[in-house]
C-alpha cells in the first residue's frame, strides 16, 4: 500500500469551544426591565389571563407592542450598503418643518403583511384571525420534535400577486433561510424567511397627485423603488398580563400558536422617501395595492400590517445618506407619520448640538410623541441567518406568472385612470377626481362595480331610445352624482348601510333613464329613491317586486310632452312676465339674452319640454314670427 | 410459536444483559409484544405474512418517535417526552408485521462516537464469548445501542441514525452490520433532527439479508418528508443501474481510495482490509487504485456543517411547549428566559456542539466556516461522482440519455464500489475514551465515515475476519444500495 501518509492532526481545523472558559450565551430575548420601558403609565388589564387568551391582542396594546418591537430586528448589514449606494438618485421634496432649510430626511420602509391564504406555510393547518386559540397548530407549527415543514404552494399565489402589483421581477427559484432568535412567540427558534434569495427583486410603486402627493413643477409622478418582496412565517400571537413587580415576579404571557406561521410577505422599499408624508402616503399606497391585488386582505388595524421606518437626515444637497435609525413596529399611517417626523427632529437636534447620531434600533412612544432607544450596536443580534434544510427551492414557471398577470384584479391606478377624467383623457366614466376617489375609498371599492352596472344598464336604455352620442357619453357622470350623492344621503336618513341597500342597480338605471329621457320630472326623480326604500323596508318585501316602469305609469308619474301651441303659449307667457327682458332683446339680439329664456321656459315646463326643442322655437316666437316647429 | 418464543427469548436476553449492556431505554410492554407476536405467527404459520420481516423483532433508536413509548434523545431535556405522532420509518415496520420491542440508548441527541453521553448511563458493547472479564469496551456511537442490543441477541434487528458514522461505527466496533442509506430514501418524518442535510435513518442487524429486508421494508417515498426521495427519482435511478450493469457484465470494480490510507490505522484494520481486497480480487473482481484528494477536508467540513445545523435544529428545545422546563426557567437575577432550561438539560457534548455551531452562522464565521463548508462539500460530492461509473441521478438529470460511446468506454474503466475500513481501530476500551483530554480525539474517529454523509451516499459497515470481526466500509454511488449488498454477499463467511 502505498504512503506517505496525511496525519489526522494536520487536517482538523475546528474552533472548538472550550466549555471551561467560553461562558454560556444568554440566550434571553430583552431584559424586562426594558421590555416594559414605555409601560409605566398604562393600566393593569383586568382581564384574568383565561378570559385574555380568548381576547384578540389588540395594537394599541403597548404590553405587546414594546415586547414585539424589541425582538424585531435591526437592519443588516448588506442593506447598509445599499443604502448608501442609492441615496444619491433621489429627488427630495420637504424637508422637516422648522429645519427646511437646512436639513433634509431619508426614509425607507420595511412592511409586514399577512397574505389572503387558506394555509399555513409550511403546514396544511389553517389559518385564522379570531379562532378559539391554539386550536388551529400543525405539527410543525409548534416546532414539535421530529416534524419537517411542507411548503403549502398555494400560499405562492397571493405572494406572487403581490410582486406583480409591486411591478418586481419574480425570481424563477428563490429559497427559504433561517432566521435564528429565541423568543417565546417563536417555536422552532428561528423564522423561516427567504433571506438570500427573495421571491422577488427590484420593484417599484408610483405616487401620483391622486395620491395625495405634491410634486414639483411638470413632475408627474414619484417611483418608489421595491427592494424585494419575500415570503415568511408569522409568529405567535402574545396576551400577556404585566407583573405588579417585575423585578420578583414574571409577567403572564400568554402564547396563541394560531398565527405561528401564517404567511407574511415582507416588502422592502429602497430609502427615497423625503419626509414623514412621503413615507405616509407609499405606506398608503403599498396597502391598496396589496389589497386590491388580493395579496392581503386585513389592513393595518387588525395587525394584519406591521411597518418598520428606516429614518435617516442630512444636509440639504449631500448625496450620502446619513447614520440611519430603525423605528420597530408602527401599526398605523398616522404613527408612521408622527414616528418619522420625531425620530428627524430628534436626530436633527443631536446634529445641531454637535453629537453624532448613532444607528441604533428604537421604538415609539405614542403618549410622549418620541422615540426611544431599544438596542444599540452593541444589543444587536446575530441572526446567524443559515439556508432552510428541509425546504426545497421554490420555483416559478414563467406560466404561472403569465397566467396571474392575465387573472390580476385591477389595481387603484387604473380603475382610477377608467373612472376620473382628469387622470386619463377620455375617461370611460367622465367623474371628477374627487368623486372617483370617493367612489373608489367607500366599503372597499363596493360601490365601483354598482356604480359600473348602473352606467350599463343606462347606457342601454338611452341607445334603445336613440339618444344622442353625447347625452350617452354623459350618463357616467349623471349616474356618478346619484351613486355617490343622492342614493346615499337617502340611506343615511334611512339608517341604512351601503349593504343593506335595497336600491338595486336596475332600479336606479330605470329612474335615470328615465330623467335622462324627459320621462319624468327632476323632482318624480328624487321622490322614487325614498318610495323604493321606505316599502322594502316596511313590508320587507323582496327587492325584485318593485318594478319603476310600471310604478311610474300607475301612479301617472310620466310627463306628457307638450303641444307645439302649448309650447307657443309657455312662451309668449315667459316674453309677457319679463317685458325688460324681452325689450333688452328686442334691441340687442344678444344671443346671450335668448338663452336666458330657453332656460326659463324650460323651468316654467316642469320637465315636460327640454331645452333643445325650446331652442328650435324660441327664437320665432322672441323674433316676433310666432312659428311653431 | 416460534416468534412468540423468540419475543420471550429476547425479553429474557433484555432482563438478563440490559443491566449491563445499557441498551435499551424504554420498553414496549411485554403484553403488547407477546400479543403482536401471536399475531405475527398467526400470519406466518397461515402462509400469510406481511413482509420478509413479519414477525421479526426490531428495536428503535430512541431519537425515532414512537406515539406509544418516550422519545428521549437520551437527553435530560426529553426524558418523559412522548410524541403525539410517529416516524414513517416505525409505521412502516408496523405495517410490515416487524414488533418493535422498545427504544435504544445513544449518545444524546446523536451527537457522539461511544454511546458515552446519554442520560441513560453509558452503553457497552457486548463482550465476545470468553472475553466477559476483559475490560469495558466502547459500543461506538451515537447508535451504540442499537448496536450492542443486536449483537447481544436481543432483537433480531435494529434501526439507527446515522449522520456521520453514527450507524457504521458501532456496527464495526460490534462486529455487526450496519448500512447508512442513501440521503432520502428512508422517510426523516419523525426523527428527532441532529442535521437535516446529512441525517439517514440507518439499519442494524447480524446478517446481510436481515439489513436488506429491513431496509426494503422501511424504504420509500413519503409525502410527509420534503427531503424524500420521489417514485420517478427511485424509477430512474433503477434504471441507471440496469443500464451500468447491462454494459458492464463483469463482476462489479472496487476502487481502494487512497487517501484513506492514513498513519493511525492500526495493525488489524490494516490487514483486515488487504485481506478483503484480496479475496474480492480472487473472486474475480477488479481492484483500482483511485483518488479523493478532498478527502483530508472531509472531518472539518462535517463538523462544522453538523454542529451548525444542529445548534439551529436545537433552538426549539426551550422547554415551553414540550420536554423539561427548569425550575429556574425565568432567572429574577439576570432576567434571562430560556436559559437557565438550557443550560439545565442540555450535557456537555452537545452544548459544546451548539456553541460550535453558533460560532460557525455567527456573521464574524460564516464566511470562513460555513459557507466554505457548503463548497468544500459539493467538491467531495463531485469527487465521488467522478469515481463512480454510475452516474449521481439526481445531479445528472439531463446527461442521462446523451450518452456516447466515448462516455461509455470512459464510464467501463470507473469503478462500483469503494472499499475503505469504518474505524481506525477496534473497539475501544471505555476507559481510554474517558481519559481523552480533547474532543478532538473522539471527532477523528469518523474521518473514514464521514466523506459519504457529506456526499450523501450509501454506505456500509461489514464484518469481516475470523475471530474478531473488523468493519469494513462498502461505499457506492447514490441510490446504488444494490451494488453494496452484492459485495456484502460475496464477502460473507470470509
Amino acid at each position: 500500500m502505498p504512503r506517505p501518509l496525511p496525519r489526522l492532526r494536520h487536517v482538523l481545523a475546528l474552533p472548538i469551544p472550550n466549555l471551561q472558559r467560553t461562558q454560556f450565551p444568554r440566550l434571553r430575548p430583552a431584559p424586562f426591565s426594558q421590555r416594559f420601558a414605555t409601560t409605566t403609565n398604562t393600566t393593569t388589564t383586568t382581564a384574568s389571563p383565561a378570559a385574555s387568551s380568548f381576547l384578540p391582542a389588540t395594537p394599541d396594546n403597548s404590553f405587546q407592542k414594546t415586547a414585539k418591537a424589541q425582538r424585531k430586528a435591526r437592519k443588516d448589514a448588506h442593506e447598509e450598503k445599499d443604502q448608501g449606494k442609492s441615496g444619491g438618485d433621489g429627488v427630495l421634496w420637504n424637508g422637516i418643518s422648522g429645519h427646511a432649510g437646512r436639513w433634509e430626511v431619508v426614509c425607507g420602509l420595511e412592511i409586514h403583511a399577512q397574505l389572503n391564504t387558506g394555509r399555513k406555510l409550511f403546514s396544511d393547518a389553517k389559518t385564522s384571525l379570531n379562532e378559539t386559540p391554539n386550536s388551529h397548530v400543525g405539527l410543525f407549527d409548534a416546532a414539535l420534535p421530529g416534524s419537517q415543514p411542507i411548503f403549502q404552494p398555494q400560499t405562492l399565489l397571493p405572494a406572487l400577486r403581490a410582486a406583480i402589483a409591486l411591478n418586481c421581477e419574480i425570481m424563477p427559484e428563490s429559497r427559504f433561510d433561517r432566521k435564528h432568535y429565541f423568543y417565546w412567540d417563536q417555536p422552532g427558534g428561528y423564522q423561516i424567511t427567504q433571506f438570500y434569495h427573495p421571491l422577488a427583486k427590484d420593484g417599484y410603486i408610483k405616487l401620483f397627485p391622486t395620491d395625495g402627493i405634491e410634486l414639483g413643477e411638470g413632475v408627474e409622478e414619484m417611483v418608489v423603488g421595491i427592494k424585494q418582496v419575500q415570503m415568511e412565517q408569522d409568529t405567535a400571537k402574545t396576551i400577556t398580563t404585566p407583573s405588579l413587580d417585575p423585578m420578583t415576579t414574571p409577567s403572564t404571557h400568554l402564547i396563541d400558536l394560531n398565527r405561528v406561521s401564517h404567511p407574511l410577505i415582507e416588502v422592502i422599499t429602497t430609502p427615497c422617501l423625503p419626509s414623514s408624508t412621503h413615507a405616509s402616503l407609499a405606506l398608503r399606497k403599498l396597502q391598496s395595492l396589496l389589497r386590491a391585488s388580493n395579496a392581503a386582505i386585513v389592513g393595518m388595524e387588525w395587525g394584519g400590517l406591521r411597518c418598520d421606518v428606516n429614518v435617516s437626515v442630512r444636509p440639504r444637497g449631500s448625496t450620502t445618506l446619513g447614520q440611519r435609525c430603525e423605528i420597530k413596529n408602527l401599526f398605523s399611517i398616522k404613527v408612521v407619520e408622527e414616528a418619522v417626523e420625531a425620530e428627524a427632529r430628534r436626530q436633527v437636534s443631536v446634529l445641531e448640538n454637535g453629537g453624532v447620531v448613532v444607528g441604533e434600533t428604537r421604538g415609539w412612544d405614542g403618549e410622549l410623541g418620541k422615540t426611544f432607544r431599544l438596542r444599540g450596536k452593541e444589543g444587536e443580534v446575530d441572526y446567524r441567518y443559515m439556508p432552510e434544510p428541509d425546504v426545497p427551492p421554490v420555483r416559478v414557471g414563467r406560466g404561472v406568472v403569465e397566467w396571474l398577470r392575465r387573472e390580476m384584479p385591477e389595481l387603484p391606478d387604473d380603475m382610477l385612470g377608467r373612472l376620473a377624467r382628469e387622470v386619463k383623457a377620455g375617461g370611460k366614466y367622465g367623474l371628477t377626481l374627487k368623486d372617483a376617489n370617493t367612489l373608489m375609498a367607500w366599503d372597499g371599492g363596493a360601490r365601483v362595480g354598482y356604480f359600473e352596472e348602473v352606467v350599463a344598464k343606462v347606457r342601454r336604455h338611452l341607445e334603445v331610445a336613440g339618444e344622442e352620442e353625447e347625452v350617452i357619453k354623459d350618463a357616467g357622470r349623471v349616474v356618478g352624482n346619484w351613486v355617490i350623492h343622492e342614493l346615499p344621503a337617502n340611506l343615511t336618513s334611512a339608517n341604512l348601510t351601503w349593504t343593506q341597500n335595497p336600491v338595486t342597480t336596475t332600479h336606479l338605471a330605470d329612474i335615470i333613464s328615465h330623467l335622462l329621457l324627459g320621462k319624468i320630472s327632476g323632482r318624480t326623480s328624487k321622490s322614487l329613491l325614498p318610495y323604493i326604500i321606505t316599502t322594502s323596508v316596511s313590508s320587507s318585501s323582496s327587492q325584485s317586486t318593485i318594478d319603476i316602469p310600471t310604478y311610474i305609469t300607475e301612479n301617472s308619474l310620466l310627463l306628457l310632452p307638450l303641444s307645439s301651441s302649448d309650447l307657443i303659449n309657455l312662451i309668449k307667457k315667459v316674453i309677457n312676465e319679463f317685458g325688460d327682458m324681452y325689450t333688452q332683446y328686442r334691441s340687442k339680439k344678444l344671443g346671450g339674452l335668448r338663452n336666458w329664456f330657453v332656460g326659463k321656459v324650460v323651468r316654467e315646463g316642469e320637465g315636460r319640454v327640454d331645452a333643445r326643442r325650446v331652442e328650435r322655437v324660441v327664437g320665432g316666437v322672441l323674433d316676433g314670427e310666432g312659428k311653431a316647429e | 410459536m416460534p416468534v412468540v418464543r423468540g419475543v420471550e427469548r429476547c425479553l429474557a436476553g433484555i432482563r438478563t444483559h440490559n443491566g449491563f449492556l445499557n441498551a435499551f431505554t424504554n420498553l414496549r410492554p411485554a403484553e403488547t409484544l407477546l400479543k403482536e407476536a401471536a399475531e405475527a405467527n398467526q400470519r406466518i404459520l397461515s402462509n400469510q405474512p406481511l413482509s420478509r420481516i413479519d414477525g421479526k423483532i426490531i428495536a428503535v433508536k430512541d431519537n425515532i418517535c414512537t406515539d406509544d413509548v418516550p422519545t428521549t434523545c437520551a437527553s435530560e431535556f426529553l426524558r418523559e417526552y412522548r410524541s403525539p405522532f410517529q416516524a414513517t420509518a416505525v409505521t412502516r415496520l408496523n405495517t410490515s408485521g416487524a414488533i418493535v420491542v422498545g427504544k435504544t440508548n445513544m449518545d444524546e441527541f446523536g451527537m457522539g462516537s461511544h454511546s458515552i453521553y446519554s442520560t441513560f448511563g453509558m452503553v457497552k458493547r457486548p463482550p465476545p464469548a470468553g472475553q466477559e472479564d476483559a475490560p469495558f469496551r466502547s459500543a461506538g456511537g451515537s447508535s451504540g445501542g442499537s448496536a450492542a442490543a443486536v449483537a447481544a441477541e436481543l432483537c433480531d434487528g435494529a434501526l439507527g441514525t446515522d449522520t456521520g458514522g453514527s450507524v457504521r461505527l458501532p456496527a464495526a466496533y460490534c462486529g455487526i452490520y450496519g448500512l447508512k442509506p442513501s440521503y432520502g430514501m428512508v422517510s426523516r418524518w419523525g426523527v428527532i433532527a441532529y442535521s437535516n442535510s446529512l441525517d439517514t435513518v440507518g439499519v442494524l442487524a447480524r446478517d446481510r439479508k436481515g439489513v436488506e429486508d429491513i431496509f426494503n421494508a422501511i424504504s420509500g417515498y413519503d409525502a410527509m418528508d420534503p427531503t424524500s426521495l420521489s417514485d420517478t427519482t427511485r424509477d430512474r435511478i433503477k434504471e441507471a443501474i440496469a443500464r451500468r450493469r447491462g454494459q458492464n457484465k463483469s463482476p462489479l470494480r472496487i476502487g481502494i481510495p487512497l487517501e484513506y490510507n492514513l498513519a493511525e490505522l492500526t495493525s488489524p484494520i490494516l490487514a483486515t482490509w488487504k485481506h478483503t481486497l484480496t479475496q474480492l480480487s480472487r473472486l474475480g473482481h477488479p481492484i483500482v487504485p483511485i483518488s479523493l484528494p478532498m478527502t483530508k477536508h472531509a472531518l472539518s467540513t462535517y463538523y462544522i456543517l453538523a454542529a451548525s445545523e444542529a445548534s439551529s435544529n436545537l433552538s426549539k428545545f426551550d422547554g415551553l411547549r414540550f420536554g423539561t422546563r427548569s425550575p429556574l426557567d425565568w432567572d429574577p437575577e439576570t432576567q434571562t428566559l430560556f436559559a437557565p432550561t438550557r443550560k439545565s438539560y442540555f450535557g456537555d457534548e452537545v452544548r459544546r456542539r451548539i456553541l460550535l455551531g453558533t460560532y460557525s452562522l455567527s456573521a464574524e464565521a460564516m464566511g470562513n466556516y460555513f459557507v466554505k463548508a457548503q463548497r468544500v462539500r459539493r467538491v467531495i460530492r463531485g469527487e465521488f461522482d467522478a469515481v463512480f461509473g454510475l452516474q449521481n441521478m439526481l445531479y445528472n438529470k439531463a446527461a442521462e440519455e446523451a450518452e456516447d460511446a466515448e462516455e461509455e468506454q470512459e464510464a467501463a474503466g470507473k469503478v462500483d464500489v469503494l472499499i475503505t475500513p469504518t474505524s481506525l481501530s477496534m473497539s475501544p476500551r471505555l476507559k481510554d475514551v474517558l481519559a481523552q483530554r480533547s474532543p478532538l480525539d473522539s471527532y477523528v474517529n469518523d474521518v473514514l465515515t464521514v466523506p459519504a454523509s457529506l456526499a450523501g451516499i450509501p454506505a456500509m459497515s461489514v464484518p469481516v475476519g475470523v475471530g474478531e470481526k473488523v468493519g469494513m466500509q462498502l461505499l457506492a454511488q447514490f441510490g446504488d444500495e444494490e451494488a453494496l449488498f452484492e459485495i456484502a454477499k460475496a464477502l460473507e463467511g470470509l
